[in-house]
């Protein structure tokens, strides 16, 4: 050891002296387009998918130049289609952060098939990667993932058994809903009440009132973010006295703004991450300069799509030159990330993990409570 | 007591969606067509309740109530209403009506962005009236923020109404909604009176965002569902009647409130599973629409019959 120690410095030297004779060498080209829903009603979903991926470009490997052009796509899947398109026809493209709004990642996908380029999204539709498409990577967990952190935490962990159900009457609650209760089914339980709630409705109190009178142990909602907050506030002002153990949206630092911290108290919430929490020094630097770059909250979407473009430029750093290479990387490497290891279960499913954050009731910052790792045994 | 409560949130709902259907056909007599800003009136109520609050903040020891805040808001919304109404009607008064309702519409995308870009697209709620505590009645508990809106939207329609019967401006407003080239034969500045019916309208939506964005929160694409709300209590109510307009606003939201929670005041109800689905709020919300068909199909002058000239 002290032999090659001494050496170390020697073999530097030379190095540099390599590099300094053969000139200054010539960064990496990388172009990786962020193609978002920054306008519309996935616009915050989609602003944090921005924020994360433009957080990762900056946080980059050493030896890259990197173009990472931030384009709109609405929500109309053509807007999202004509985005990659023009995308496409600028010049080589590795990857495609792509926007997590289902009906347009499932219009990008043919697109991408064509041109054999690889999405990085954090969208949760299902569908998206049942296509046999070796172009398209989620990293964010999808509902088969969260839905088990969701009932089992219920059901394992407060010790629930009569379980009323809420949820939205969208293409997110009805698959939420699906696996809520297919979980459910495996542990012999079926919701003694459940209910769908259109994004509209906005008093609460009749659909509180027959979750109550139906007697349940505990509330599950599995609710867009508007809908959660008015839920477990309208909870609290009628002093409702049932756990309530909530869906993704309630991670999203915005959703707990629009309660008073007291209200929050005893509500639990299943989520990929939550980047406000902290939990590791290196949760903590993303948590700091995201909050430095974009006078934000960072949420689970931010972090996954943070993860999914450091995984495509740490593919580039270690020689991925095309998207070829990179989508070889994104299917067959394993990748630690800041929320999670990913790794492909060979449809392009890059998350497997989910966690539990409960509020105190004295701050809107949850507490982790539970983990639930490598729920599909892909790791 | 349950159904006291339920109808005390249900009042408050409706009280408010009442101002701005209000509002909604008062630039409808007014201009003879469809304002279809009014519900991107109604957010730009709740994000300027939040952002005056934010504003009166160093100047006001703990947190500013919405009280002081509203009518800060309202004055503001009014003046607001007399330059949407530059750019929305004047330039296009003397084209079909089509051409006003095409530029409401315009203006109101223009409005959402436009919130979207100064706050953001996150929910946001404004403070309340008065506190969030509870007032109790025995055993019957209700938010303050809901009698505190009923209070206050009451006041505002009955002082909407007092303009309009008492007083020589209402008159010629009034006069100006009837028949806008009688009214400038007979001395009247038809342009001022519709400017400001368009204030008016828009301070009534601008309260009407500031009550409900407590209790309810603001987004930017809220004014969809709320014109939607405004357009079909008129249509309940009958197109052009004030009175309609509130009724119809109130029944509106009695309908959403009410009827889900028909299990829970006859006990009868609750149970079988398709009866579950039958007061769901999904239902009610397919069977209030159901209702706005049969009215146009049964009684097209609505349920107060007041018959008016054909409108775009």
């Amino acid at each position: 050891m002290p032999v090659r120690t001494a050496r170390l410095p020697v073999v530097a030297l030379a190095a540099a002296c390599a590099f300094a004779a053969a000139g200054p060498v010539k960064a990496q080209d990388v172009n990786v387009p962020i193609l978002v829903p920054i306008t519309g009603f996935l616009s915050i979903e989609g602003t944090s998918q921005r924020n994360g991926a433009l957080l990762a470009v900056k946080n980059a490997p050493a030896g890259l130049k990197i173009t990472a052009e931030v384009a709109d796509t609405g929500v109309a899947p053509e807007v999202a289609v004509n985005a990659l398109e023009r995308a496409l026809g600028r010049g080589k493209v590795q990857a495609v952060a792509a926007s997590m709004l289902g009906t347009q990642m499932l219009a990008m996908l043919p697109v991408a098939l064509e041109n054999k380029v690889p999405l990085v999204t954090v969208s949760g539709t299902a569908q998206i990667t049942e296509m046999n498409n070796p172009y398209v990577f989620r990293f964010f967990p999808g509902d088969d993932v969260t839905k088990v952190a969701h009932v089992k935490y219920a059901v394992e962990e407060l010790g629930k058994k009569r379980v009323a159900l809420i949820y939205q009457t969208t293409a997110y609650g009805q698959s939420g809903r699906t696996f809520i209760l297919k979980n459910l089914e495996k542990m012999g339980l079926k919701p003694v009440f459940e209910e769908a709630l259109e994004t509209s409705v906005r008093d609460m109190s009749p659909v509180l009132g027959k979750a109550k009178a139906a007697n349940p142990d505990v509330v599950l909602l599995h609710l867009h973010g508007p809908s959660t907050g008015l839920v477990i506030k309208q909870a609290a002002a009628m002093n409702l006295g049932l756990p309530i153990v909530a869906g993704s949206a309630m991670h999203q630092p915005h959703t707990a703004h629009l309660m008073e911290p007291a209200e929050l108290k005893g509500v639990c919430a299943e989520t990929s991450a939550s980047p406000v929490s902290g939990g590791s020094p290196e949760l903590d630097g993303f948590l700091a300069a995201y909050r430095k770059e974009f006078n934000a909250e960072p949420d689970g979407f931010a972090l996954g799509q943070y993860d999914a473009v450091s995984m495509v430029l740490a593919a580039a750093a270690k020689g991925a030159k095309t998207a070829a290479d990179v989508q070889k990387a994104l299917a067959t490497t394993t990748y630690k990330g800041l929320a999670m290891t990913y790794k492909s279960d060979g449809k392009g499913n890059m998350a497997h993990s989910a966690m539990i954050i409960c509020y105190d009731g004295a701050s809107r910052i949850p507490k982790i409570v539970k983990r639930y790792e490598n729920i599909t045994g892909v790791l | 007591m349950l159904t006291l409560q339920l109808l005390a949130n249900g009042l408050a709902l409706g009280a408010a969606y009442a101002l701005c259907a209000l509002g909604f056909v008062l630039v409808l007599n007014a201009t003879g067509a469809v304002n279809f800003t009014q519900g991107d009136m109604v957010m730009a109520g709740g994000f300027a309740a939040i952002a005056t609050a934010a504003m009166l903040a160093p100047l006001w020891p703990g947190a500013v109530p919405g009280l002081v805040v509203l009518p800060v808001v309202t004055a503001g919304m009014a003046v607001l209403g007399v330059i949407f109404s530059l750019f929305a009607y004047f330039p296009l008064k003397s084209r079909p009506p089509v051409a006003t309702i095409i530029s409401t519409i315009a203006l109101g995308i223009v409005f959402q962005n436009a919130a979207n870009a100064i706050w953001g697209p996150e929910p946001r709620a404004a403070p309340p009236l008065l506190d969030a505590s509870l007032v109790r009645f025995g055993e019957l508990a209700i938010p303050k923020q809901s009698l505190a809106v009923i209070v206050v939207a009451a006041a505002l329609i009955a002082g909407q109404h007092l303009l309009f019967s008492r007083t020589p401006l209402g008159r010629k407003m009034r006069a100006t909604a009837q028949d806008r080239t009688m009214a400038a034969a007979i001395g009247i500045d038809v342009n001022a009176m519709i400017a400001l019916t368009f204030a008016l309208a828009t301070a009534l939506a601008g309260a009407a965002g500031a009550l409900l964005s407590n209790t309810f929160f603001v987004t930017p694409s809220d004014g969809t569902n709320y014109i939607v709300k405004a357009y079909i209590a008129v249509t309940i109510g009958g197109w052009g009647s004030i009175a309609g307009a509130v009724a119809g606003a109130l029944l509106i939201a009695l309908f959403e409130v009410i009827f889900p929670a028909l299990p829970l005041i006859v006990p009868a109800l609750f149970g079988s599973d398709a009866l579950g689905w039958l007061f769901s709020q999904t239902a009610a919300s397919i069977l209030l629409y159901a209702v706005v068909l049969a009215i146009l199909f049964f009684r097209p002058q609505g349920l107060f019959g007041e018959l008016v000239q054909r409108r775009a």
